[in-house]
């Protein structure tokens, strides 16, 4: 994972790279002048000397200017490139890093201008686990068509590394697959070329919000199936419209549940005009189980 | 008399070699100078299009002068977190070309579109003062620096005979 290495100090990276498996590592969390959190194995921990440790006193502490060395490393030092996404709280990284980024807002005229003084950052490393939607792809394949599908979780239980999953499944069996990927997360795109494996039929936008990519993905690529990531209730009418044209949408929201979903209002219209044909509940380690519920109201 | 024709000789010769080292001199500071105009043209038209980062835009770029290359190289190894400070070796560089391109690594990057835009187009305004008075410089006072080299060399072999 060079990409995390070239962000941290060498002394975090060291321990990181000798003492843990980064297949079990899905965050590292740095506050100025706070001890080290890694999110290891579904759990946090403070980073140590020695690996992970639940005891503080013996946390490495981060600098007080730690933060802000890290979000240049995140925009190698170009933070023109990444204004627009630092307004929203995030920098993606190459090779499929997001860093979350607090800070302080600088307002202008009712609108956030940019971010400053940085305060803390939270690296987030996406996993490939490929064969992990084995079992759900054929759920929503069926018949020749593919369902519109809301995949459900809490933070960081895995819906993008199951989207992944599914989106590769459902290109490999030959449907035309446009993905959303506003965040670099899912095909982790680095100078047009993908890092990860999201199938062979699957064209990739990249950077670009959800409105803009349904409309362009509607009018050119002529896909069967357009999936992406987090969806939030301005979306919808998006995601409507997909469905009204005759293209799936599969996508993935914050919820640990379906009956959390409906009770937030945003989301309440599109669980009763059934515009998701199946939701796909996944729950958190160490069951890590998926089940999936059909029309449900 | 050949002894004489010989010093005489020498004497031009190191004249116009001192000559031809003040032009060497002032022509690497101006190539130094026109490679750094072409950087920020560079950096200022990749950010009207494509905003790639500046040590992508800058690793791409086709430079002469070694000077420049080696602050480059050092710009880039910063970035990349292999070394700690922002280093800009002097090198050969005249003081207000110097304080110039510490100004200009310091600006690059550290700020958002608009502001970066506004910065790259006060440091092109005052890059192309020093290059045109450096070309002035090179072009003008490098030939009167061979010429004035030869006649001095030739006065002090004349002296000397």
């Amino acid at each position: 994972m060079e990409a995390l290495f070239r962000l941290i100090p060498d002394k975090y990276s060291a321990v990181i790279a000798a003492r843990l498996s980064l297949q079990k590592l899905s965050e590292v969390r740095i506050i100025n002048s706070a001890p080290i959190r890694v999110c290891y194995d579904g759990a946090y921990y403070f980073l140590c000397g020695t690996g992970i440790t639940k005891d503080r006193s013996a946390a490495f502490t981060a600098e007080c200017g730690s933060a802000e060395q890290i979000v240049m490393r995140a925009c190698s030092h170009s933070l023109f490139t990444v204004t627009d996404t630092l307004k929203r709280g995030y920098i993606s990284v190459a090779g499929g890093l997001r860093v979350g980024v607090c800070g302080a807002g600088v307002m202008q005229g009712g609108a956030l201008f940019a971010v400053k003084n940085f305060y803390s950052v939270n690296i987030r490393l996406p996993h490939e686990v490929k064969g992990c939607a084995n079992a759900l792809a054929p759920k929503l394949m069926c018949g020749g068509s593919i369902k519109n599908a809301l995949i459900l979780s809490s933070p960081g239980v895995g819906k993008t590394t199951i989207l992944r999953d599914l989106c590769r499944l459902i290109s490999d069996s030959g449907y035309n697959v446009l993905l959303c990927d506003e965040r670099y997360e899912i095909a982790s795109v680095s100078g047009g070329v993908s890092a990860l494996d999201v199938g062979c039929c699957t064209d990739v936008i990249s950077g670009v919000d959800k409105p803009r990519v349904f409309e362009m993905g509607i009018a050119n690529m002529s896909p069967h199936v357009i999936m992406t990531d987090e969806l939030f209730a301005s979306d919808l009418p998006y995601v409507v419209r997909a469905s009204t044209c005759g293209i799936a949408v599969i996508a993935t929201a914050h919820a640990k549940n379906i009956d959390e979903l409906k009770a937030k209002p945003e989301y309440s219209d599109i669980v009763n005009h059934r515009v998701f044909d199946s939701y796909v509940v996944l729950s958190a380690p160490p069951a890590r189980t998926v089940t999936v519920f059909e029309g449900v109201v | 008399m050949g002894m004489g024709l010989f010093l005489l000789f020498v004497c031009a010769a190191g004249g116009t070699f001192c000559g031809y080292m003040i032009l060497f001199s002032y022509k690497r500071n101006y190539l130094y100078l026109q490679d750094v105009c072409g950087m920020i043209s560079a950096l200022k038209q990749n950010l009207s299009y494509k905003k790639d980062s500046v040590p992508v835009v800058l690793s791409g770029l086709n430079v002469n002068s070694a000077q420049l290359k080696k602050n480059i190289q050092e710009y880039i190894d910063f970035t990349r977190g292999q070394s700690d400070k922002r280093e800009v070796s002097r090198g050969f560089l005249p003081q207000a070309t110097f304080d110039g391109v510490k100004d200009l690594f310091e600006a690059i990057g550290g700020s958002d579109e608009h502001s970066q835009n506004t910065r790259l187009e006060a440091l092109s305004a005052r890059f192309e003062k020093l290059r045109e008075t450096a070309e002035n410089k090179y072009k003008n006072m490098g030939a009167v620096a061979v010429k004035l080299g030869f006649l001095i060399g030739l006065g002090v072999g004349i002296l000397a005979i």
